[in-house]
């Protein structure tokens, strides 16, 4: 049996036990994590770290007389003790439950439907992944660079299903070639080769693509004093900003609990650029719609359009509590799939466009720096470079920037770029993820450098 | 010791291992939350599974299974052989059995004896908690939550190790916002989960944790009609609550030896700090002395032995300003030829152990506080970390804290909102001018220190007494 069926098949059998086990007055949904996925780690072009994991995680909210109670297991695979762990489970969680007070906004699960989407892919042959993975990548040694990062392949489930009928399942077998090249000097260019078919060609061709990058990172550093500076924020810088509209963001519970710094922008007292448009839009077909409860979110949802608010992330909690309509997000109420509107700027002019300034290509270690302004700080990485008179003349000392995003994306946002990359989601705490970002590059008329 | 595991891999490791080891880990959590005087969330759930790994021609493979099944183990030490194989080929170095000491313990939490209060009874204190802390109209969020884990780790191998670990883990906080007119303001217990300890009943007073949140509460009121934060140059003092995210981002991280050897460039990022620093480097003032020392009781990132079944102990790092010595596991020892301590630590079955801070601890100096303050002439106090940054290189940072106090000519004055500072790690220590006695030193802890690739989170502890640091640049919010 493949991975992907033996994870659809314990989802299924654990999703049958335990819903048919409950007794009246009880109900339960059930989220399903899987992986089965092999990580090579690298340094200098060897192997670091090489291994495999193997996870089928269980999520559970157990509602009875209006108390309400999450809990989670894993499954091993094994179908009698995985049964057994499931009744056991479902016996504690009665006894839990019990002792606690009544859930005020509880929701019980209403959602029905049901979807199934798989997809096969084509991975590297796991006995050669140093040859088809790492060997490429001595171009990267022969350009004088260090070869570093992770490939992870394998695929990855997600199921949700509930009580009152919904069950969804979603496989995919995909592979995140993530990875730097660092030159002695310290400079590096990053990429990521992400998809569901490897093509050893096309790894080849891409790593060859950035050795162009290298050589105009080896020239001598220029060192920046604070200040304000004409930048071209690259896709990939633009995306280290997305998940600010998650964290502290556009959730209804956010808003309500003076919480999201958005509330200026939610409430109309602020406006973004009328170049800024935000979705969540699952057409990018990289991650479910479904919830933890089997919801299905609309396939788009504008959540910025033309500057201004358009629409909260709103759980079926926040509707119950707050009143505000259910978009069918997932109780943390984050952005899903956000996709950032392309603009009319011909990505092929960027260095003219900027004229004297900065090339970003990416940030680092962003935060929120001041809230209540929705200012964020964080920092230049990787190949950041110097530009004048449409011409790159030298990498920098990378530098601090303090920016309201009202600005940035304000009147400061003088152009959006017409081509949009797709930036996968590779985060793995706990279990790989799934997803990724549509974004474009962005012409920024003076962003504030501090430090 | 489980007998059955310590059998179990014996029998799994396969021909061709020069080593085979077994990490099992069993993690059991239970949360609860309430809000504004309301029962808010509550979770049960245990996480267990095995982590086989094999040394085979100089390089370790591992296969992680959620199964304590023996033909489930047995077929993960073959794929993690197969690994290894494959790895072999091009390794970045060949380890040896070493680096997997034949270490034998039995090791638990020092706490008091007694039953932590159930799931009820925490429901019932954090709503009243929360409802106590919502006395002024402008709080428009309370909130009170309880983490409790208790993590059991098994390490067994062929090579002779038998290491038996349990933790019990016990964290709380409490959140309060609140709002007038476009203004927020926001106070915890010493920053988000800073309050993350090892220990058992004794960590829970709950008449002193209510007084503490309607104190964060009264805060929150307090800082809507403080000024900002003065934009300027001038001494900072530290609370130990700020202090820990300090050591965290500019002492901690910069001192990882994978960091310093390039494994997390891809990520987390390297290190301003060379291999050939470490025993020269002057990497702060005089009164800088830092410790890795896992034996603190009741600090969160306490431990015998590290998940490789290194014994740990005590290790000065940062001696009277200079470095000494790094953060490096003895497969990053075994790469640099540095000295290290037994700090290779995984999140859980799951993940392969790598370099982590354990605790990390900032040693108390000879000033009392009234002594310190006393000192400043121009500065501020910052307390409660709420935003912090800091490059790949661990040098130019940003922090900024939940609430700060003027200091004029000697003494505390009024309340600041939105005190933040920022620096380079390198210049920063050695402005270090005034370290708290021990009557200043606190003990604290984070369950979320992100790093690796594939990527972990770790529980990290650090304990230091207030400091003072000479002419830094300090500034406010914009609102």
């Amino acid at each position: 049996m493949s991975a992907k069926k033996d994870m659809e098949a314990r989802f299924g059998r654990a999703c049958d036990a335990l819903f048919g086990a409950l007794k009246g007055g009880e109900a339960l949904a059930v989220e399903f994590e899987g992986e089965d996925s092999t990580f090579l780690r690298f340094n200098r072009g060897k192997v670091r770290q090489l291994g495999s994991v193997e996870r089928a995680d269980l999520t559970l909210r157990f509602y009875a007389n209006g108390r309400t109670l999450g809990s989670g297991t894993g499954l091993t695979g094994d179908a009698d003790s995985d049964a057994k762990a499931c009744a056991a489970l479902l016996a504690r969680l009665r006894g839990l439950a019990a002792g606690l007070p009544e859930d005020p906004f509880q929701v019980l699960p209403a959602a029905t439907g049901s979807s199934r989407e798989e997809f096969s892919g084509r991975m590297p042959d796991g006995a050669r992944l140093v040859e088809e993975v790492l060997e490429p990548g001595d171009a990267i040694g022969r350009a004088g660079a260090d070869f570093v990062g992770l490939h992870a392949q394998g695929p990855v489930c997600r199921g949700a299903a509930a009580s009152s009928g919904a069950r969804h399942w979603f496989a995919t077998e995909i592979f995140a070639a993530d990875w730097s090249a660092y030159l002695p000097n310290g400079k590096a260019v990053k990429s990521c080769y992400a998809g569901r078919e490897w093509d050893g060609a096309e790894w080849r061709r891409r790593l060859a693509a950035e050795l162009p990058r290298l050589e105009a990172l080896n020239r001598p550093e220029r060192i920046l004093p604070p200040g304000e500076y004409r930048v071209w924020l690259a896709p990939d810088a633009v995306d280290a900003f997305v998940p600010f509209f998650s964290r502290m963001g556009l959730s209804e519970r956010a808003y309500r609990e003076g919480s999201s710094a958005w509330t200026a922008l939610r409430d109309g007292r602020k406006k973004l650029s009328p170049k800024f448009s935000l979705a969540q839009d699952f057409s990018l077909g990289a991650e479910p719609r479904f919830n933890e409860s089997g919801e299905l979110a609309p396939e788009r949802l504008p959540l910025v359009e033309g500057g201004a608010f358009a629409n909260a992330i709103v759980s079926s909690r926040s509707e119950k509590q707050y009143g505000a309509v259910s978009n069918a997000a997932p109780e943390w109420e984050g952005v899903r799939s956000p996709s950032v509107a392309s603009g009319d700027f011909d990505d092929a002019k960027v260095l003219e466009s900027i004229g004297t300034g900065l090339y970003v290509s990416n940030l680092h270690y962003l935060n929120w720096s001041d809230f209540d302004s929705a200012r964020v700080t964080g920092m230049t990485r990787f190949a950041c470079v110097w530009v004048e008179d449409g011409k790159i003349v030298a990498p920098i000392k990378d530098l601090r920037f303090d920016e309201s995003l009202y600005r940035l994306w304000g009147d400061k946002l003088e152009a959006v770029g017409s081509r949009r990359a797709f930036v996968a989601e590779t985060g793995s705490y706990v279990i790989r993820n799934l997803g990724g970002s549509l974004v474009p590059g962005m012409l920024i008329d003076g962003m504030t450098f501090t430090l | 010791m489980s007998t059955t595991l310590k059998k179990l891999v014996g029998e799994i490791a396969p021909p061709g291992a020069e080593w085979c080891g077994l990490r099992r880990v069993r993690l059991s959590a239970r949360a609860v939350q309430a809000k504004d005087g309301r029962f808010d969330l509550a979770y049960d759930y245990v996480d267990e599974g095995c982590m086989v790994e094999v040394l085979h021609r100089g390089q370790f493979g591992y296969a992680a299974v959620a199964s304590l099944d023996s033909g489930a183990l047995a077929r993960a030490a073959l794929k993690a052989l197969e690994l290894a194989r494959v790895g072999s080929a091009r390794p970045v170095h060949a380890f040896d059995r070493s680096v997997r000491p034949a270490t034998v313990a039995n090791w638990e939490t020092k706490r008091a004896p007694g039953r932590l209060p159930g799931a009820d009874e925490l429901c019932a204190f954090a709503i009243d908690a929360t409802r106590a802390m919502r006395a002024s109209e402008k709080i428009v969020r309370s909130d009170f939550l309880f983490e409790l884990r208790d993590e059991e780790t098994e390490f067994v191998s062929t090579g002779g190790a038998e290491l038996v670990q349990r933790k019990h883990i016990v964290g709380y906080n409490a959140t309060a916002v609140a709002r007038e007119g476009t203004l927020t303001q926001r106070r915890t217990l010493n920053g988000p989960r800073g309050r993350t300890l090892q220990g058992g009943v004794e960590l829970l007073d709950f008449p002193a944790m209510k007084a503490e949140a309607v104190g964060a509460a009264e805060q929150a009121v307090e800082l809507l009609s403080a000024p900002e934060c003065p934009s300027d140059t001038r001494d900072v003092v530290l609370a130990p609550d700020q202090m820990m995210l300090q050591i965290h981002e500019s002492v901690g991280h910069p001192l990882e030896l994978d960091r310093i050897l390039g494994d997390e460039r891809n990520f987390a990022g390297s290190s301003f700090v060379k291999l050939e620093d470490i025993g020269t480097l002057r990497y702060g003032s005089d009164l800088m002395n830092v410790s890795f020392d896992p034996g603190v009781d009741g600090e969160p990132a306490s431990y015998a032995a590290d998940d490789i079944g290194n014994p740990a102990r005590k290790e000065l790092l940062i001696e009277k300003g200079i470095l000494v010595r790094a953060l490096g596991s003895l497969e990053s020892q075994a790469r640099s030829g540095k000295p290290g301590v037994a700090n290779q630590r995984a999140q859980g079955w799951f993940r392969a152990p790598i370099d982590r801070m354990a605790n990390l601890n900032l040693e108390p100096g000879a000033s009392s506080l009234d002594e310190i303050i006393g000192s400043v002439e121009k500065g501020v106090w910052m307390e409660a970390n709420r935003s912090w940054s800091i490059d790949d290189y661990r040098n130019k940072f940003q922090f900024g804290c939940e609430y700060g106090r003027l200091i004029e000519n000697g003494k505390l004055g009024a309340t600041v909102r939105n005190p933040n500072y920022r620096g380079v790690s390198s210049s920063f220590w050695r402005s270090l001018f005034k370290v708290g006695d021990a009557s200043t030193f606190r003990v604290y802890g984070t369950p979320n220190c992100g790093k690796g690739e594939p990527n972990q989170l770790i529980t990290v502890g650090h304990a230091s007494p207030v400091c003072a640091f000479k002419d830094v640049e300090v500034f406010g919010g914009e609102a």
